[in-house]
């Protein structure tokens, strides 16, 4: 719930005939955490609500939660009181809440004596009671009741029978199938389902399987007749296949559907033998339903079946039998997978090629890693694409060979598993690759060169530094990229060469690629320095721009310095700092720095129109960190007035909150 | 230090990894061309669709609908004329119609045999009732989340949708989300190392309840049906301030708050994340230093927590292995222990979007599969928030006993697994 429509909910409560408990849970879901632990049910005696229950005075409200706390706590005591109430229309549903939690069996009596006693709705909830606590004794009267002029009340009477289940319950439902009014049957048919299921549960199978078969005879709703349909066929358990395939052979859609629910869930080697049959006698668009049912069932004893209907046939049945090959397939599956991989139908290839890759078993790693050699064309491009899904790292060698087939699709498909599973070696393989390689290649072997790096780190950039001097700028753009992901100092020292190449292209990439250099990894630090010896002194602007933004970036982000080394870091560049743009990175890394003189300059830059936005939310920010280092309240009341004053919205809000808190 | 370290370089790791390829491959997604052309048990059957009280939520979950060619939108119900009103304008807009039916009470939607299933998006006090009464009147159910207000709702909400074979979706919509699927495969196949940790952040732990507001005046019924508003909750007067939002989830008014709410999407993710779609925890904390904790049987701890979460949007997750660890939440984003285990984790989508969710409802409408929010998955998951939330109102340690759905020797516990529902309604 959101906390403002709770806190008004909340407010209501207050305002409202709400007992002082009720009222102090409900505030307490908008406190913290650490205040609410310190409240909750210490446990208590019936006598405060059993007194207010019977007092003359107490008002409805305040009976009605002094029930709700005779849930926890009432006895046989508190029970005639709140058998009063069962024919009070306002507190009766209150008195049920603790009649039907308090486990003495005077509850149970009560509720039975009130049958007798209350009518309609009031007597609907009795039974509805009744049922929920599986009052056995009640059992007769219920029986009673099945007869009762008023349907919801027979209705409720049904219900509770089959909650309550056993024979008697039975023999009086059983015969109301046929004899009781339309708006009553279903409940009496629900309530023999129940019977029958409870029959089932305590090992009685012939009584259910007798009872359920009833049912599905019975002019019941339809609805009715399905569950007793799956409840017929689940208790016949081996020999309730043939009904399931009657259900599966129907031309009523229900009946399927019931029949595919039930296939999923009737156990045994039977039941698959003969769901897979089924599946392959059916017409094609059942055929691809009862596979999924097959799929889920999991039993790979139809793995046969499945694969058969893989191998051919029409194509949304292919693809089904390959969802079920991904549950349970095997090492046997792969030519066929294989096969369909290249076919000419996207979707289907593509959906072999899925199935391959999802396929279990290190058998499986195994088959591929050994076709792979004999592969040719666009099966070699398949294997290699499964095999770099699914990780088989023992193909790496034959991969990195493969990367220079006289197949581009091959080539491509190789480089890609490269960059997905390679590592430091790889790298150095790669770097081959490229200098080799014609240009139109260069994006996708610099993407894997990116994504390895990324993964291997340090160990590849040595690999990588020597791209960094090759002849042809564009392989130094791709080792700047990919020593990028690798970081670390080597890295780092490489691409700080860079900002000399000869290549003015080069040159730009280098000094952006620096300045965006992360801060957070220790080694990564080093690019401070020479991104400010660039912010003051690099010969071009643009270059001076990145240098000093990726230096601030580096000062906000780095977690190795104390928050006074960090402000001194900004006040000694702040000369370098005359754009906006730049103003605004130095206010966002001076809210993150806890002393008095970030809140000294961020109060200075809210007096700069264009620039007191960010300012003021960065002094509110601050000033609701709990130890500012060294800021005096008459500091921290001027910076806040400041804020209140030059900003809109949120921001001027809770500033002007935290003006009054400081009062 | 090192979690920082590990997100920042994962931006630029994730620069280079573009489309590495997806290693960790989905749970089996069903193609739509397995369904036929027009989808359908019978692939020329459309799925037709009735909404049950559509309000801001509703109305998100509706439009996702709609986007659905297959879907056929016949009617809407709502004790609000206003927004039976409005729900209808939007489903005449779409289809060009004026065929949008309404109603007060939700059962004569549910008697009309055309409509094969029901959008309920109900305040959380009608939702285990409404989606169980749709169910036995044999309509598969879309059903927002908290799906239910207690153990014993839970327990019958499984109970019923096996034994009417209907279709359940729990509005837990971080299920279908790449992000969640993505580092929930992490942990199931061990690239953690053995799983010992999960993290959910039910976003506040404070039981709490919803009382008894003063009397005013009432509207007419065809206005505001209050006593239909009001349905399995104990009752009490008509209040405007109690006609939205989740007021009666706590029936009566004892235990709910922040671990069910959220916790039914977060607690649910972490189930999956541990292989628990079928069970819950054990033992249950009280919270303690901000956090409450549970345990699995399996070792596993689950930990309720508000702190010390990066910044990956709303409903983050973690899990923590002996060799690793992964965190996601509602932005996309998803950090790890090492940017190895990021590889192949495939396209951001910000924000939890339900469509590919409702998708994945509308497949099991014509398949009768189980969705990934199966109402047996949102049985143990809500069980788990419920259980919870009972050890941080008694304020103690609790042990449930998994078979017979009860607390080891706790009376008290167990009185708070469920609680009756005003006449006439019942599960």
């Amino acid at each position: 719930m959101p906390r403002k429509r709770f806190c008004v909910l909340c407010a209501a409560l207050f305002a409202g005939a709400v007992s002082a408990m009720a009222a102090d849970r409900a505030c307490a879901a908008a406190r913290p955490i650490a205040a609410a632990e310190q409240q909750g049910y210490t446990g208590g005696s019936e006598k405060a609500p059993l007194g207010t229950l019977q007092s003359a005075d107490a008002t409805p409200a305040a009976k009605a939660l002094a029930c709700k706390q005779l849930a926890i706590c009432g006895t046989k005591a508190a029970v005639p009181a709140l058998a009063a109430l069962l024919g009070d229309e306002k507190l009766a549903s209150w008195a049920r809440i603790a009649l039907e939690a308090i486990p003495d069996p005077s509850a149970d009596e009560s509720l039975r004596k009130a049958m007798g006693k209350v009518q309609g709705r009031l007597l609907v909830g009795v039974i509805n009671s009744i049922g929920v606590r599986r009052d056995a004794k009640a059992a007769g009267g219920l029986a009673a009741r099945l007869k009762d002029a008023d349907a919801e009340v027979a209705s409720a009477a049904a219900a509770a029978l089959g909650r309550i289940g056993g024979p008697a319950a039975a023999k009086a439902l059983e015969p109301m199938l046929a004899a009781a009014p339309p708006a009553v049957r279903t409940e009496v048919a629900e309530g023999c389902v129940l019977c029958a299921e409870r029959f089932l549960a305590e090992g009685n199978r012939d009584e259910a399987v007798r009872l359920y078969d009833t049912v599905r005879k019975a002019d019941v709703p339809r609805q009715k007749v399905l569950e007793a349909t799956r409840g017929a066929i689940l208790a016949r358990g081996a020999a309730g296949v043939p009904l399931l395939v009657e259900q599966l052979r129907s031309t009523d859609s229900a009946a399927l559907g019931i029949g595919l629910r039930t296939a999923r869930e009737l156990p045994g080697p039977e039941a698959t033998d003969a769901l897979a049959a089924e599946m392959a006698r059916m017409a094609s668009d059942r055929q691809a339903l009862m596979l999924v049912a097959l799929a889920d069932r999991g039993d790979s004893r139809a793995l046969p079946a499945v694969l058969k209907a893989a191998a051919g046939g029409a194509t949304h049945v292919r693809i089904a039998a390959m969802g079920a090959l991904e549950r349970f397939g095997n090492a046997t599956c792969v030519p066929v997978l294989l096969e369909a991989a290249v076919e000419s139908d996207a979707e289907l290839a593509q959906k072999a090629r899925g199935t391959l890759t999802k396929l279990s078993g290190q058998e499986v790693d195994a088959d591929l890693l050994a076709r792979l050699p004999q592969a040719a064309g666009k099966t070699r491009q398949v294997i290699i694409e499964v095999a770099g899904q699914r990780r088989i790292t023992a193909a790496l060698p034959a991969i990195v060979r493969c990367a220079e087939d006289g197949d581009a699709g091959v080539r491509g498909a190789a480089v890609e598993a490269l960059g997905a599973m390679g590592g430091a070696q790889q790298a150095a393989d790669l770097v081959k690759v490229l200098r080799k390689a014609d240009a139109n290649e260069h994006a996708g072997i610099e993407k894997a060169l990116m994504t390895i790096s990324g993964r291997g780190g340090a160990a590849c950039a040595a690999h990588l530094a020597p791209l960094a001097q090759a002849g042809d700028s564009a392989l130094r753009m791709i080792a700047l990229h990919a020593l990028a992901c690798a970081g670390g100092p080597e890295a780092l020292a490489a691409v700080r060469a860079a900002v000399n190449d000869k290549d003015e292209a080069v040159q730009d990439e280098a000094v952006r690629t620096l300045s965006t250099w992360p801060s957070m990894w220790p080694e990564d630090a080093l690019a401070a320095e020479p991104l400010l010896a660039l912010a003051k002194s690099a010969k071009k602007v643009t270059h001076q721009v990145l240098a000093l933004r990726g230096y601030l970036q580096y000062v906000h982000g780095t977690r190795k310095l104390k928050d006074d080394e960090r402000l001194a870091k900004v006040n000694a560049v702040m000369p370098l700092v005359t754009r906006p743009e730049e103003k605004r990175l130095v206010i966002s890394a001076l809210g993150t720095i806890e002393t008095a003189g970030s809140l000294e300059m961020l109060v200075n830059f809210a007096a700069d129109p264009a620039l007191a936005g960010e300012a003021c939310s960065a002094i509110v920010g601050l000033a609701e960190k709990k130890d500012l280092k060294g800021v005096s309240r008459q500091q921290l009341q001027k910076a806040l007035q400041t804020a209140a004053e030059k900003s809109k919205g949120a921001p001027k809000k809770k500033a002007e909150d935290l003006l009054k808190a400081l009062k | 230090m090192f979690e920082q370290a590990a997100r920042l370089n994962r931006r630029r790791f994730l620069k280079a990894v573009v489309r590495a390829g997806a290693v960790l491959a989905a749970p089996y997604v069903i193609p739509g061309t397995v369904l036929g052309k027009d989808g359908g048990v019978l692939p020329s059957e459309r799925i037709t669709l009735g909404g049950i009280g559509i309000g801001n939520r509703g109305t998100y979950d509706l439009g996702c609908f709609l986007q659905e060619s297959d879907v056929r939108f016949l009617a809407v119900c709502d004790v609000k004329a206003a927004r039976r009103e409005a729900v209808k304008k939007m489903a005449d807009a779409k289809y060009g119609t004026t065929d949008c039916a309404t109603y007060r009470d939700f059962r004569e939607l549910l008697a009309r045999p055309d409509i094969d299933a029901v959008l309920i998006a109900t305040g959380p006090n009608w939702h285990a009732t409404a989606a169980i009464a749709a169910a036995k009147a044999g309509k598969d159910v879309y059903c927002e989340k908290p799906c239910t207000k207690n153990i014993a709702q839970s327990l019958e909400l499984a109970a019923t949708f096996r034994r009417t074979g209907r279709v359940f979706q729990g509005g837990m919509q971080r299920r279908n989300l790449p992000q969640f699927e993505f580092a929930v495969e992490l942990a199931r196949r061990g690239k953690l190392g053995k799983l010992h940790t999960v993290h959910a952040q039910p976003r506040g732990m404070a039981t709490s309840s919803s009382g008894w507001a003063p009397e005013e005046p009432q509207p007419p019924r065809e206005e505001v049906d209050w006593d239909m508003y009001l349905g399995p909750a104990a009752w009490r007067p008509f209040n405007k301030k109690l006609l939205d939002g989740f007021n009666f989830e706590k029936g009566g008014g004892m235990v709910g708050g922040g671990v069910l709410e959220w916790g039914s999407h977060c607690v649910d993710i972490c189930q999956w994340a541990n292989g628990a779609d079928l069970t819950a925890p054990v033992e249950y904390d009280p919270p303690a230093g901000g956090r409450a904790a549970a345990r699995y049987a399996n070792g596993v701890n689950l930990v309720l927590r508000d702190d010390g979460w990066l910044a990956l949007g709303s409903c983050p997750v973690r899990f923590e292995g002996d060799m690793g660890w992964v965190e996601t939440g509602d932005n996309g984003d998803i950090a790890a222990s090492s940017p190895a285990l990021l590889v192949g984790r495939g396209a951001k989508i910000p924000g939890y979007p339900a469509n590919n969710h409702i998708r994945d409802f509308l497949n099991c409408v014509k398949t009768r599969g189980q969705p990934r929010a199966s109402a047996d998955v949102a049985c143990w998951s809500h069980i788990a928030c419920h259980a919870a939330n009972i050890a941080i109102f008694l304020n103690r340690k609790l042990k449930y006993d998994l078979k017979k759905h009860e607390f080891i020797g706790d009376a008290e516990a167990n009185r708070l697994r469920s609680e009756a529902l005003r006449e006439p309604w019942r599960l």
